[in-house]
């Protein structure tokens, strides 16, 4: 549907984050964990990466950071390469990872002051996406007082607080009870919509990648590389009962195909 | 502090419950206290415990009366033991807190001092003492130094350990914000690493008053360890006594002073801290917009 609307010259342009013949073995030289990958991301689109654990997608993920550095291609962002981490990039883990003795307000703020002397303008943003994830009235309290699923959504806004336009999340709700995740995932398709932001998601599970996705890039393992991009045509927004639906049932089935197939 | 307490009619039973069992608690213990005081009063007035050494308790209590009030000779060797504790404590413990840093960030000096740390924590530090007292004379210097060497160690050994075991998901997530070194060691790496500074922090001030005692007894000019000396060489051995329990009192204040130190420092590790704190942020935001 997209590709209509965009005019064939502004495809290229289009193409936010892109890789060509990346991969990865780590020092000893044993493990590949990243063979030959070639991807390209548009402009706000949402991609998925799934795949078994082990196969590589941290590994993608930190590549496209600039936290490692590829053993061989490349991986271009607003077309430069990536040669360390940025400001136009922004990423969140499976754990909160917040600070215990900041506020939930001063965590979002780190960002903000690792890249300067935050403003008063930077901390009403911060206040405003707290509200935004649901916790304005948690922005005073500690870590130790918040639950999982809050202490996550605390790492969500920092994640935006950045102002970053790439978004890169590797299992950002992994650890949390099935009902959590679902309504964040929700919440997270409602946000990156809102800000606009281009993004990429770690999951080892099919149907969230799906239901998330506007492309799923389908990993397999040993080594490590990207099978497939399966492209997701299903309207917006998306209801969680759409996972029901023939249309969804049959994406699934190609992704887990490819998935068995190796 | 007392945390605010809701009005809450079960809640408020709940702590009249408390304080009843509080106080049956309290008697008990202080009965038990009586109890011991007043049998070894009476085991010394019927001659079961010799009273040279075994004073009567109501001897000691006029001790206390006397070299606290009467002669109040106490206190001027009570501040001198006080001073040496708090400059030796505070000199140990910045020394092992920046030398644990400077090793702990940088893995080279580390691995060549390794040998030595080993040897000194196997090395009971106040046999060095004598030691000292001979390369920097009598007096207050080499007090100190005595202080400062049994307080070094557990706040170096904490630092140490706490810088190093930074936590890597931390880390990996300042290094993805594009955090500078000295970005990573101010805001992540030092306040990781408070709690167990504290905790070595707090073996450390035991260590201090001991230090400080034995720095006295061998030095025998004054302060409290000195006193003690003086007392039992005179066979004042009621006011030995009083003068030991008022270490104990001592004691007990440092300790409680460490807490409140501990819970103003590492507030984010106790309930009224990060109420406090909490509360201060949130004023400061509000005071801002
Ligand atoms: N720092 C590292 N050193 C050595 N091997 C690594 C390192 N990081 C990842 N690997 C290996 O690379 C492979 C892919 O890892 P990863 O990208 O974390 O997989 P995934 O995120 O899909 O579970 C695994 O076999 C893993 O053991
Ligand atoms: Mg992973």
């Amino acid at each position: 549907m997209k590709d209509q609307i965009m005019a064939p010259d502004t495809v290229a342009a289009d193409i936010v984050v892109s890789g060509r013949g990346v991969g990865k073995t780590f020092a000893d030289g044993s493990v590949v964990a990243l063979k030959n990958a070639d991807f390209g991301i548009k402009r706000g689109s949402f991609v998925s990466l799934v795949g078994p654990s082990g196969c590589g997608k941290s590994t993608l993920l930190r590549l496209v950071s600039g936290l490692i550095a590829p053993s061989s291609g490349a991986v271009t962002v607003h077309g430069t390469p990536v040669t360390g981490p940025r400001r136009d990039i922004s990423m969140m883990f499976q754990k909160a990872t917040l600070l215990e003795w900041r506020t939930a307000l001063d965590n979002v703020l780190l960002p903000t002051e690792i890249a300067g002397t935050p403003t008063q303008a930077d901390r009403n943003r911060a206040m405003d996406l707290l509200k935004l994830v649901g916790l304005g009235d948690f922005a005073f309290s500690f870590p130790a007082q918040l639950s999982g699923g809050m202490q996550q959504r605390v790492a969500l806004a920092r994640l935006l607080q950045t102002g970053a336009d790439i978004l890169l999340l590797d299992e950002p709700f992994g650890a949390l009870d099935e009902f959590t995740r679902e309504r964040l995932n929700t919440e997270l398709m409602r946000i990156v919509a809102e800000v606009g932001a281009t993004t990429l998601f770690v999951t080892h599970n099919i149907s969230e990648a799906i239901f998330l996705a506007d492309q799923v890039f389908v990993m397999t393992s040993r080594p490590g590389q990207v099978a497939k991009i399966v492209d997701v045509d299903l309207d917006r927004p998306r209801p969680l009962s759409i996972q029901t639906s023939p249309a969804f049932n049959a994406l699934v089935a190609d992704v887990r195909e490819t998935l068995g197939a190796v | 502090m007392v945390a605010i307490q809701s009005p809450d009619a079960a809640t408020g039973n709940a702590t009249d419950a408390a304080r009843q069992l509080r106080n049956r608690r309290i008697a008990t213990h202080l009965g038990i206290f009586l109890a011991i005081v007043l049998s070894w009063e009476i085991a010394s007035r019927a001659g079961w415990l010799d009273p040279l050494f075994y004073p009567r308790p109501s001897a000691i209590l006029q001790s206390f009366w006397l070299i606290y009030v009467v002669n109040g000779n106490v206190w001027y060797h009570l501040g001198v033991t006080m001073s040496l504790v708090f400059a030796g404590f505070v000199g140990g413990s910045v020394l092992g807190i920046v030398l644990g840093s400077l090793v702990g960030l940088n893995g080279t000096l580390r691995r060549f001092l390794k040998p030595y740390v080993i040897v000194l924590e196997a090395t009971p530090r106040i046999a060095v003492a004598p030691l000292l007292i001979a390369a920097l004379g009598f007096g207050v210097t080499s007090k100190i130094a005595i202080i400062m060497l049994v307080c070094f160690f557990a706040p170096f050994i904490n630092t140490l350990s706490g810088v190093m075991n930074v936590n890597q998901d931390k880390l990996e997530l300042f290094r993805a914000m594009g955090a500078s070194k000295w970005q990573i060691l101010r805001k992540l790496v030092l306040p990781d690493a408070i709690p167990v500074i504290m905790a070595g922090e707090r073996l450390a001030l035991t260590a201090a008053l001991s230090g400080a005692l034995v720095a006295e007894f061998i030095q025998r000019d004054q302060g409290i360890g000195s006193l003690i000396l003086v007392y039992t060489r005179n066979l004042n051995m009621a006011s030995a006594f009083a003068c030991i329990f008022t270490l104990t009192l001592l004691g007990f204040l440092i300790f409680r002073g460490m807490e409140v130190l501990d819970r103003t420092i590492a507030y984010w590790k106790h309930e009224e801290g990060r109420t406090r704190v909490s509360a201060r942020r949130r004023k400061a935001m509000e005071g801002q917009s």
